[in-house]
This record gives C-alpha cells, sequence and structure tokens, in this order.
C-alpha cells in the first residue's frame, strides 16, 4: 500500500440474507464499478444460503436433515469440505462445538420464554453427537431419526470469507464483507487507514462498548444477545452446549480477529462454549480477543 | 566483470518471468517446507562454508559477515 | 484447488503466521475448506525460540609424492604402510541459539569451537609440520522485524593462538507485498590480527569489507529462485607465515555470482535443489561451484537428502608449480618475482563431494540430523585445461551431527 489513491470513493452496500443485515463497504472508482463487485458478493452469499440453510427447502442440509434414520446423502467437493472441518472442530473443542446440535431446537425455541422439560432433553440426548454420524465415501449418514445438523455454527462466517474471496478476485483491495456481525476485510481505508469497527455492548445492545482497528483477515462475534429469552432474571441464550443441553453461562460476548472468519467465527463459539475454560484457550491461541464475562469484566489481547 | 554480466543476465530473465503468475498466500504451502527455503541448517552452512575455505581459494556466494580464521 | 498433506499445510501456517500451535492447529483445520484465502502476514520475530546443535569429526589424508612428478603413492616395504599422510583433523561443535525478544525484535547467537590436530604441509604437499591449535568463534545478531523485511546486525569474533577476526555486519531484506519478490542487500567489516606460532611476521593486519547484494523470487508453487552478487575487498597480510615460500599480495579483491533454484515434486514428495557459483579475483583464480542436492520425504518423520558437489578452480597468477626435475623439493620462485606461493589452495584442480544427510523429525518441535561427506581434491579434475601437475589428490571425510529444538 504505497500511497492513497484520491480517486477511490467508498461505497456501502447493505442488503439481507440469512435472516440478519449484512452489508457490503468497498472502495471502488465509480459507483457502478462498486456495483458490479458487490453483485458477484452478494450471489455467493445467496449461493451459499440456499445451499446451507436448514431452513430453505431444497438446501443440502434438509436434505440430510430429511434423511435421518433412512439413508446416506451424497456430498460435493465443498459441503465434503465443509463436513470435515465440522469433523475437526468437534475433535479439537472435546466434542462442544458440534454441529448436531441443531436438534435442540426441537427443545429450545426463544421466541417463547419457556424452559424445556428435563424429560424432553433426555429424549433429545440419543439424538445429540457428531460422533455417531457416518462420513465414508463422500457421503453423510445421520443414523438416527430427528437427528439435525446446522451449519449456523460456522455458515456465515465462510460465506463472509468466500464473498471476500470474490472481491479480492476483482481487485478490491480496500473494504470488508459483513454477514451480521461477522466480518472479512479486504485492506484498509484508500488513505491507508484502518476501518474502525464498534464492538456491540452485550448489555445496551445500541451502544459500543469497544472498537477495534482492523485492515484485513476475520472478526466474528458470538454473544448472548442474539437471541435469547429471560426468565425469573436468568439468560438463555441460543449458544447450546450439546453435552448437557443447557445455553452456555459464563460469556457475554466474545470477539475473536483470526486470519479467516471462519477462523475465528469458530474460535469465538468454542470459548463460548467452553465457559470458565474460554479464556485460557482464547489465550493459547494466539489471536486477538476481546471477551466481557456474565459479572461485565472485560478480557482482552491485542 | 563477468559476475556482474551473469547478474545483469539473470535480473533480466526475473523481469521476464514476471508474466508468470503471481503465487498467493495460501498457495504457499510447498514453498514454505524447509527444503524449499535456502537456509534451512544455518550451522551446517557454516561448517561448510569454513570448510570449503580452508581447502579451497574460493569464498563467498550468499552471506556477508561472519569472522576469519587462521586459514589464509 | 490445491490438496496439501498435512504437513505441508502445517509448515505454510508456521511460516507465514507466528501462532502458537493450537493456533496453527484451528488455522490449519480451515485450510482444506475451498479457497478460503488466507492473507500473506507482515513478518515478525518468531513465535518460538529455537536451540540448535551440531557436531563435526573431519579428517583430511593426503598421499605423499613418491618418484619425480609421479603422484603415485609409494609403499613402505619395511612396515608395510601405504603413503597416505594423515593431514588435519578437526573436531568442532556448534552451538547456537535464537531468542524472539518480542514480536518486532529477536536475538541470536552462535558459538564454535574448533579444535584442530595433525599435519599441515609447509610447501605444495610436503614436510607436513604438525600442527595443534583451538579456535572459538562467536557470532550474535540483533535482528528488526519490519511491515515488509528486517535488519540484521551482527557482531562476530573468532579467537586461535596466533589469528584473531572480529566482524561487524549489516543485512536488510524487503519483500514486495505479496512477499514473491524479495531483495536483500548486506555489508560486512573484517579485522584480524595475525601472531604467528612460529614468529615469522609479528602482530600483522588485515581488514576487509564485503558486500552483498541479492533477489529472491517465487516463481510457482514449487519453484524459488534466488541471484546473488558479491564483492569483497581486503588489504592487509594475506600471506601463510608457516609456508616456506609464501609472499601473497597484500590486496585481494573477488567478486561471485550465485543462482540457486530449488524445485519441489508434489507426486514424489521430493525437492531438487540446486546452486551455481561463479567466482572470480584479483589473484587470477577463477573457479565453478555446482551444488546439487535432492530432499526425499519418506513418511512425515524422515528426510534423506544425497549430495553431489563439482568444483573447479584456476591457480593464482603467483602460483609456483611443482617442478619435476627437483621434486619432492620445493622449487625456489622466480628471482624477480614479487609474490609467490606453494599452497596447494591456490592451485590449480578440480573437486568431488558426495554426501548423504539424514533428518528425522522426533517432535513438531524437535529434529536430528546426520550427514557424511567424502571429499577428493586432484588436479586432474579439473573442469577444462590440465591442473596443476606434481600435487598429490587429497581426500577428506566428514561426518556431522546435529540437533534442533523450538521452544
Amino acid at each position: 500500500m504505497a500511497s492513497a489513491d484520491t480517486s477511490l470513493s467508498v461505497f456501502r452496500f447493505p442488503f439481507k440474507a440469512m435472516g440478519s443485515a449484512c452489508e457490503v463497504v468497498l472502495a471502488a472508482h465509480s459507483e457502478i464499478e462498486a456495483q458490479s463487485q458487490v453483485q458477484m458478493a452478494k450471489t455467493e452469499v445467496m449461493r451459499i444460503e440456499r445451499k446451507y440453510s436448514r431452513y430453505i427447502s431444497d438446501s443440502i442440509v434438509t436434505k440430510v436433515n430429511q434423511n435421518a434414520g433412512l439413508a446416506p446423502v451424497a456430498c460435493d467437493d465443498e459441503t465434503w469440505a465443509l463436513f470435515q472441518y465440522a469433523s475437526k472442530l468437534h475433535a479439537q473443542s472435546g466434542g462442544l462445538f458440534d454441529i448436531t446440535s441443531g436438534a435442540l431446537r426441537q427443545a429450545w425455541n426463544f421466541k417463547t420464554a419457556e424452559l424445556p422439560s428435563s424429560d424432553k432433553l433426555e429424549a433429545l440426548r440419543v439424538k445429540l453427537g457428531w460422533q455417531k454420524v457416518s462420513l465414508q465415501n463422500r457421503q453423510i449418514t445421520l443414523p438416527i431419526a430427528g437427528m439435525e445438523i446446522d451449519l449456523g455454527g460456522f455458515g456465515k462466517e465462510y460465506a463472509a470469507d468466500r464473498a471476500a474471496q470474490v472481491l479480492q478476485g476483482q481487485g478490491v483491495t480496500s473494504g470488508y464483507v459483513n454477514l451480521a456481525g461477522d466480518m472479512r476485510f479486504l485492506g484498509p481505508k484508500p488513505s491507508g487507514e484502518p476501518w474502525m469497527i464498534g464492538i456491540q455492548d452485550p448489555r445496551q445492545t445500541d451502544q459500543v462498548i469497544a472498537t477495534l482497528p482492523m485492515t484485513s483477515g476475520g472478526l466474528a462475534t458470538s454473544g448472548d444477545y442474539e437471541r435469547y429469552f429471560e426468565l425469573d432474571g436468568q439468560r438463555y441464550c441460543h449458544v447450546l452446549n450439546p453435552l448437557t443441553g443447557w445455553p452456555v453461562k459464563h460469556w457475554r460476548t466474545v470477539s475473536v480477529t483470526a486470519p479467516a472468519t471462519v477462523v475465528a467465527g469458530c474460535t469465538s463459539t468454542m470459548a463460548m462454549l467452553m465457559e470458565e475454560d474460554g479464556l485460557a484457550f482464547l489465550q493459547a491461541t494466539g489471536f486477538d480477543f476481546l471477551a466481557i464475562d456474565c459479572k461485565g469484566k472485560v478480557y482482552v489481547r491485542q | 566483470m563477468c559476475a556482474k554480466v551473469l547478474m545483469l543476465m539473470s535480473l533480466l530473465a526475473l523481469q521476464a518471468c514476471s508474466h508468470i503468475q503471481p503465487v498467493a498466500a495460501w498457495q504457499k504451502g510447498n514453498l514454505a517446507l524447509p527444503e524449499m527455503t535456502f537456509d534451512d541448517d544455518p550451522l551446517e552452512r557454516g561448517f561448510k562454508e569454513h570448510t570449503y575455505t580452508s581447502k579451497e581459494a574460493s569464498s563467498g556466494g550468499s552471506s556477508v559477515g561472519g569472522g576469519g580464521c587462521g586459514c589464509n | 484447488m490445491v490438496h496439501r498433506s498435512a504437513e505441508v499445510a502445517v509448515a505454510a501456517i508456521k511460516q507465514n503466521f507466528n501462532l502458537p500451535e493450537l493456533g496453527i492447529a484451528l488455522l490449519g483445520a480451515a485450510m482444506s475448506l475451498p479457497c478460503i484465502m488466507l492473507d500473506a502476514q507482515a513478518e515478525t520475530a518468531p513465535e518460538k525460540g529455537t536451540l540448535s546443535f551440531k557436531y563435526l569429526n573431519y579428517k583430511e589424508r593426503q598421499q605423499v609424492t613418491g618418484q619425480a612428478g609421479n603422484s603415485s603413492g609409494w609403499t613402505d616395504s619395511q612396515s608395510g604402510a601405504s603413503a597416505y599422510d594423515d593431514r588435519v583433523r578437526v573436531k568442532a561443535t556448534a552451538s547456537s541459539v535464537l531468542l524472539p525478544l518480542n514480536s518486532d525484535w529477536s536475538l541470536s547467537g552462535t558459538l564454535v569451537t574448533d579444535s584442530v590436530s595433525g599435519a599441515s604441509p609447509a610447501y605444495h604437499t610436503q614436510a607436513l609440520s604438525g600442527l595443534k591449535d583451538f579456535r572459538r568463534a562467536m557470532d550474535t545478531s540483533l535482528t528488526r522485524y519490519l511491515p515488509n523485511g528486517k535488519l540484521a546486525l551482527g557482531l562476530g569474533y573468532s579467537g586461535e593462538n596466533d589469528y584473531i577476526s572480529r566482524a561487524v555486519s549489516l543485512l536488510a531484506t524487503q519483500a514486495s507485498e505479496d512477499k514473491n519478490t524479495t531483495w536483500t542487500a548486506g555489508v560486512g567489516f573484517q579485522r584480524d590480527l595475525i601472531n604467528p606460532a612460529n614468529q615469522m611476521v609479528v602482530g600483522e593486519k588485515k581488514r576487509g569489507a564485503d558486500w552483498l547484494l541479492g533477489v529472491t523470487q517465487v516463481v510457482s508453487m514449487n519453484d524459488i529462485v534466488q541471484f546473488n552478487l558479491g564483492y569483497y575487498n581486503g588489504r592487509g597480510y594475506f600471506s601463510d607465515p608457516y609456508k616456506i615460500y609464501d609472499e601473497r599480495p597484500k590486496r585481494r579483491e573477488h567478486q561471485t555470482f550465485q543462482a540457486r533454484w530449488n524445485h519441489h515434486f508434489s507426486e514424489l514428495s521430493g525437492t531438487s535443489r540446486l546452486a551455481y557459483r561463479y567466482y572470480t579475483d584479483t589473484w587470477g583464480i577463477r573457479s565453478h561451484t555446482l551444488d546439487t542436492e535432492w530432499v526425499q520425504r519418506l513418511g512425515s518423520d524422515w528426510r534423506i537428502t544425497p549430495q553431489l558437489r563439482l568444483y573447479s578452480q584456476n591457480a593464482a597468477r603467483f602460483f609456483v608449480e611443482v617442478d619435476p626435475r627437483i621434486a619432492p623439493f620445493p622449487p625456489s620462485p622466480l628471482p624477480n618475482a614479487l609474490h609467490f606461493s606453494e599452497d596447494q589452495r591456490l592451485s590449480a584442480f578440480g573437486a568431488i563431494t558426495l554426501g548423504l544427510k539424514v533428518t528425522r523429525q522426533l517432535s513438531l518441535d524437535t529434529s536430528m540430523d546426520v550427514k557424511v561427506e567424502q571429499y577428493g581434491q586432484k588436479a586432474a579434475w579439473k573442469f577444462t585445461g590440465a591442473g596443476s601437475q606434481g600435487l598429490a589428490p587429497f581426500y577428506a571425510r566428514s561426518i556431522q551431527v546435529g540437533f534442533t529444538h523450538s521452544f
């Protein structure tokens, strides 16, 4: 980055995808150039959503879930690579990061403030566990009916990395992709200065608790404020521990920066799942992070 | 003089090679292997340089500094 | 899409990202995702320190010249011993440590001790006189890491009972934004003090400066080349006080050009390494060096590397050739000669080295290596033209054992 290119202007393109507010911010010589670049990035995000969302009827994830307890489902290269990645994460997190925890939505519905009965959770136990899933010959088999996989744990982050790669292929060297807070950066502002990204205060969500300067790599945040309900003064959030069936409680928010967004996202999710042990884990990764625990204490490494 | 000519020719060759596709960071797996670098065993290089300068007239090539020794 | 084996992925991450083991593992897991595009990182001090140790056992031998001009060995009819004289024997140990101080600075140090014993010829290859010497050399270097390169300041000291050398050097590297091109520039200054045991001369000095300019270029995912240009300028005492007729110029300049190419053969898990160096100096010596190696990976823990080196040089302008009429006695230099030397090192010859190195990775952080080498130097092996006549071939074998650990 030798000198600032003063003919570049920054353009912002908000859009909706994956059920959330997204945006692409990039620097280009003209709005038309920017629009065509963003269109390709949006197309890639939509492609991944259509292929991997469990809410879309002809996605591969829906197909796998419908075939639970029935038959194996063939996977293409991309899907196979994502399942391999999920396997490695499952192993690296001691079973905490588990994409079969999708079945827990049968017990936890964050629209009503109701705790599931222990019978219901016990019945679900048999449907949880990535170690039960068979991955052979590029086919995935969920052995028990009612098992559900959910790529929500790294789907948005993966899409952010892929969209950024599309933009980089178009020659974009300044800007970022933001999919509901999971971000991938393509380079600093045209002036050479970093993008100043505000981290949402987990308890006052219209306020910013910290600002991080970002120029490259990925930034992802896991928090207990995205989907939750509160009952008797206790918050129950959408990050569910597959071994206990219950939401995690120790962290209000964990933000991680890493060379790829998908790694940042999995690291922040794993830290949330590890609860008290999450801090030592974050420190051992070497990645920069900002974490706030249930008492409001802030931990940072930069 | 001959050494300079060779270097100039190499630089021209490099310039011609600028038509080659730049290699991106995530493609540099093989290049990171120790055998693909140029100085993966500095102690071996140290012994090598020292023993060859003690029995041959030539020295130098890819490094500077390094104390001399009594093998004039 | 590139399919890489696990150890190659880890090697790439370790080189491009300075992270502890867990970070490397998490990044490594993501490498299998299609084109996930990891950015090149700025160069920083290594995450881990390194401790290395190497031991060298080196032994020379040389045939003693028999009949006039005939350099085949003779046998002592009484004892049956063949006249291969053991020349120099060296036992050397080298230890080095690399310490990252923080993300921008690192410090490294090397300590080498040589114990040399044996015989060294006083002229050509004859009248071997015993020598026993002990040398200790220390080098230290401080490196500052910058966004696209680094700067290293080095200090060196080498001392033996008759020779002290002090050196300082500065090396700078600058990489392009995509890290595919790296320029290197370096300069070094040396000051030596010579006080030979035989007191032929007292308090002689030698000063030198050497310069380096180089460029390293990534040509493809499996190819990397490097070109280096070197220049040296020295003034002072270059003669060898232990040799009978030895009066060398008080100046020496040399230039070197070096080209290197490493190519990785993925399907074979092997790498070829080629290096060529051209050397020319103001004493009239020109030489060619060709170094070739093949590194073969066996499994994830072993590497085996056969090596071949070919070398050829012509004689210094003032080298006094063997006179077959009076051999083995040293010829006197010409009466009006300003400079003269009968040091075999300045004669015309070719040399071949055959080597084999085996490396074993004991863990992610530790490795061991063993290398054996056989060296032969013969006038007849000079690439083109005739070598210096009447000089006996000279052989050396060496064994090296090394160990390195990151912490």
